[in-house]
């Protein structure tokens, strides 16, 4: 069980990651229009439509990798304090009423959107002659296809995490705030914060 | 079990929500399958108290918006017309999910995360702290004062609130506490230095505000510029106040830790003459024997930067304010610039509950920024002027025809504060500010140019919050690239090129990693939010809203002070985007009614979002800085330092709301 929970984290985590070149893609491209546009005077018709086809699909395609790192955002008021035990209830019962249903119409509903941009060959209205638009709109069902098999993993997380108390093991990822990593690059060492103790501790606020 | 305290307030806090929700709902509607219109909206209303419940038990809320929302449209279409209502609320939700996914505003989110991650990685916030807390050293509370300023341009560049606190509670925090400062001052400088990111421009904050309220971002960036600068300004000040009135909580610096140790070259020239611009012009006159000549030139074109830089300025301005009248055509320029941006915002925009005319106030807008940026240039910063005028063909055939004018008033005395600066300085160098100076350049003022150029870029209007952000992206990659290459050729073994590479392309990778998952929560989250909020409308949730607000009859300031407190509370459980992405939407179309700017409206917003991240117990900055402070710093030693700058944000809310033309007199002179 362990070991399938962990092949499709590792499977959302890759294509979250390999998606997640766009941005250095998108980046370079805009740089490259710009300077296109004011240097050279010559801006690109469908430099903005492969833009936002670039961003959408960024972020679409990501959504699995960020739940399989529980990168999204959750009140954390009360989460925090509960035991495992209670969370993994708390989460169990929400991802069936809330994400199951919600994910599943979206990608339901993003299969026909899709089918319907494809079957006419739609291409985008932004400009004249605009590049097709039906592929980035599967991106729609596709994205939610990742989202909903991510969700399955995490309501078995749950349910390992109720029979067993404590909760099962997630990859290891880059973190927004890596402690570890950010003390190595300003070159500070534990040692260095426990001896500063000694400035604090005489003012006789220690606990 | 031992319940804690904030738990049982959370129970309880809970348990009314659902009492009420149990008692309003319209349960005799659901028992014979008919509900009526006072039903629906009690049903909206339910469901925002629902939304709340299930936030607070912390499931991602992007989901839980999501899945609520479309079981209550489902509600809502079901009653209109049970056989439709599948099909309906699927196209809704479809609808709205593609409306986030080529939105044109929130496509600038990656893009300056990514910029944020980049530079923060460029590693240079030591040399940053560093050159700024020496070249601070005489201002009373200098540590402090530093630590505030590092902060407010660290943060604006990278707009990460974790990762500045964490630094400079690595940085700062042991060099204040070892030179005596009180750990309150210390705790509260940095954590409230670190939340300046979100809003000084260029801030995400301002970005999913702008998106959701249907606010031009160009606008909310241009207004949140001075209120920014004004709070950071307000934390110096008061540290000052407190160092000169209460000395042992924050002790000036020491002489030998003022002192910056000299290159040898300097050692040496410094014997023969105290100022620095003099000592080296001598040197280049009559050589010291063991001084290479190229050395001291390249030292003396370091000394002189100040002074060529201003006089380039100036000279510009001189053109700038000299130049022959012209009707500035700027169709060239919209067609180049605005044209592609312009149909666009005009376009489906954000989606959200957007007050009719807002998206197409925010699409108008966008067209006459060039013109407004061209004239306004004109009158006061004639630089970029030169800039905007170049497209158009129409200008540069005009220009050579007419005549020049004379200089205004206002250039002479520019120019006389320019000259007179520029003596001062010369007179000033001496070799320990030369090489504070030296310091400054290649921490303070790279980071200080990226920074304006991409502001100024999107304020005057000659490129999109998105171009500004890609080329902001750019800059970090090489500020990050020129870094790890000074790092990596003062590090011995390997090729430098070679290992700057590869540091590189480690520092990309995760950087992307990172604004993949930051930019996916964040754009999940609208996904989410717009399906939610199109049900609360289609219930009439909004409309009970609105009526009861109405029916209170409160005045303008009294719906402000209102709305405001709300937003502050609500800054207590939640995180900024939740409060913005779902409150907001329910906010905005009462401003029509009260007659507020919702662009006024966000700055202050956003100026009350900061208090949400100072105010425990949910503070997430206090927690970051905990996590890298010393055993014996307490938490409870965090919020009493923060408290006092929980103040001053208050302080400064009401002073924007007293002077509104703190944040909009810069939109308006440039957008009018």
């Amino acid at each position: 069980m362990q070991k399938l929970l962990l092949r499709i984290d590792k499977i959302s985590t890759f294509v979250g990651q390999a998606f997640s070149w766009l941005i250095v893609a998108l980046t370079f491209m805009i740089t490259w229009e710009v300077f296109s546009r004011y240097a050279l005077d010559h801006p690109h018709s469908w430099a903005f439509d492969v833009m936002i086809i670039m961003y959408g699909t960024l972020f679409m395609m990501a959504g699995a990798y960020t739940l399989a790192k529980s990168g999204h955002v959750r009140g954390d008021v009360l989460y925090g304090f509960f035991h495992p035990r209670t969370q993994a209830t708390i989460d169990l019962i929400l991802y069936i009423l809330f994400f199951i249903p919600g994910v599943f119409a979206l990608t339901y509903a993003g299969y026909f959107f899709a089918a319907e941009s494809l079957a006419i060959r739609e291409t985008s209205n932004i400009t004249a002659e605009g590049p097709p638009i039906y592929p980035f709109k599967m991106i729609l069902p596709l994205a939610g296809i990742f989202l909903l098999a991510q969700g399955i993993v995490e309501i078995i997380r749950c349910v390992i995490c109720i029979r067993q108390g404590a909760w099962p093991s997630r990859e290891e990822d880059v973190q927004e705030v890596d402690v570890d990593k950010l003390k190595e690059m300003v070159h500070v060492k534990d040692e260095d914060i426990a001896r500063l103790d000694a400035f604090v501790a005489p003012k006789g606020s220690s606990k | 079990m031992k319940i804690r305290k904030e738990l049982w307030f959370g129970f309880t806090l809970m348990a009314i929500i659902l009492a009420a929700v149990l008692f309003y709902t319209p349960w005799a509607g659901f028992v014979d399958g008919h509900l009526g219109h006072d039903d629906l909206g009690a049903l909206g209303l339910l469901m925002l108290a629902l939304i709340v419940v299930a936030i607070m038990l912390g499931f991602p809320t992007a989901f839980t918006l999501m899945g609520m929302g479309v079981f209550f449209g489902w509600l809502a279409y079901r009653s209109v017309n049970p056989a439709l209502a599948n099909q309906q609320i699927l196209d809704l939700m479809v609808q709205r999910a593609y409306s986030v996914m080529s939105n044109d505003v929130l496509i600038a989110i990656p893009l300056f995360v990514f910029m944020g991650y980049l530079v923060e990685r460029a590693n240079l916030i030591e040399k940053l702290f560093r050159s700024l807390h020496l070249s601070l050293a005489r201002v009373p509370g200098a540590l402090a004062v530093a630590t505030i300023v590092t902060c407010a341009i660290f943060a604006t560049a990278t707009g990460i609130v974790g990762a500045v606190v964490t630094l400079m509670g690595l940085l700062a925090l042991p060099a204040m506490l070892r030179a005596g400062y009180s750990v309150q001052l210390s705790a509260g400088a940095i954590t409230a230095g670190g939340c300046l990111g979100i809003l000084i421009p260029p801030s995400v904050l301002l970005i999913v505000y702008g998106a959701t309220a249907g606010v031009s971002v160009v606008k909310l960036y241009a207004g949140a510029f001075f209120p920014g600068v004004m709070l950071a300004a307000l934390y110096v000040l008061y540290v000052i106040v407190v160092a000169k009135l209460k000395p042992h909580l924050a002790p000036p610096l020491s002489e030998s830790e003022r002192q910056v140790p000299l290159p040898p070259l300097s050692e040496q020239l410094s014997g023969r003459h105290r100022n620095a611009l003099a000592g080296l012009f001598g040197a280049l006159r009559d050589p010291v024997p063991g001084l290479a000549k190229g050395s001291v030139f390249g030292q003396l074109l370091v000394t002189l930067l100040p002074a060529i830089s201003i006089t380039v300025l100036l000279v510009l301005m001189y053109g700038g304010a000299t130049a022959p009248p012209v009707a500035v055509d700027t169709s060239g320029l919209v067609q180049a610039g605005g044209g592609i941006v312009a149909e666009e915002t005009a376009a489906p925009m954000s989606g959200l509950q957007e007050p009719p005319g807002e998206g197409a106030d925010s699409g108008g807008l966008k067209e006459p920024e060039p013109e407004g940026a061209a004239s306004a240039a004109a009158a006061a910063t004639p630089a970029p002027k030169a800039e905007a005028a170049t497209p158009p063909s129409a200008t540069a055939s005009a220009t050579p025809a007419r005549p020049r004018v004379p200089a205004p008033t206002w250039f002479w005395i520019t120019f006389a504060i320019g000259v007179g600066s520029l003596v001062l300085i010369s007179w000033m160098m001496n070799w320990q500010r030369l090489e504070i100076f030296k310091m400054l350049l290649t921490s303070f003022f790279p980071l200080a140019v990226m920074i304006i150029a991409v502001l100024g870029s999107i304020v005057f209007g000659l490129a999109t919050p998105t171009e500004a952000a890609a080329v902001g992206g750019f800059g970090g990659v090489v500020l990050a690239g020129v870094y790890r290459y000074i790092a990596a050729r003062q590090t011995p073994g390997g090729h430098p090129i070679r290992k700057t590479l590869v540091d590189l392309g480690g520092i990309i990778k995760e950087s992307s990693f990172l604004t993949a998952k930051t930019s996916a929560m964040v754009c999940w989250l609208f996904v989410g939010s717009s399906i939610f909020s199109a049900s609360f409308a289609l219930l009439g949730g909004q409309e009970i809203i609105e009526r009861w607000v109405l029916s209170l009859g409160l005045t303008t300031v009294q719906f402000m002070i209102l709305s405001q407190f709300i937003i502050f509370i609500l800054g207590w459980p939640l995180e900024w985007t939740e409060i913005i992405v779902i409150f907001m939407p329910i906010f905005i179309p009462l401003l029509a009614k009260f007659g507020v700017d919702p662009l006024f409206f966000g700055l202050l917003v956003a100026l009350n979002l900061q208090t949400a991240f100072l105010s425990p117990p949910v503070a997430m900055a206090a927690f970051y800085l905990k996590g890298v402070s010393p055993r014996h710093v307490t938490l409870n030693q965090i919020f009493a330092g923060m408290m006092p700058f929980m103040g001053i944000q208050v302080i400064a809310i009401i002073l924007l709301y007293v002077f509104p033309q703190i944040g909009l007199w810069l939109p308006q002179l440039l957008y009018k």
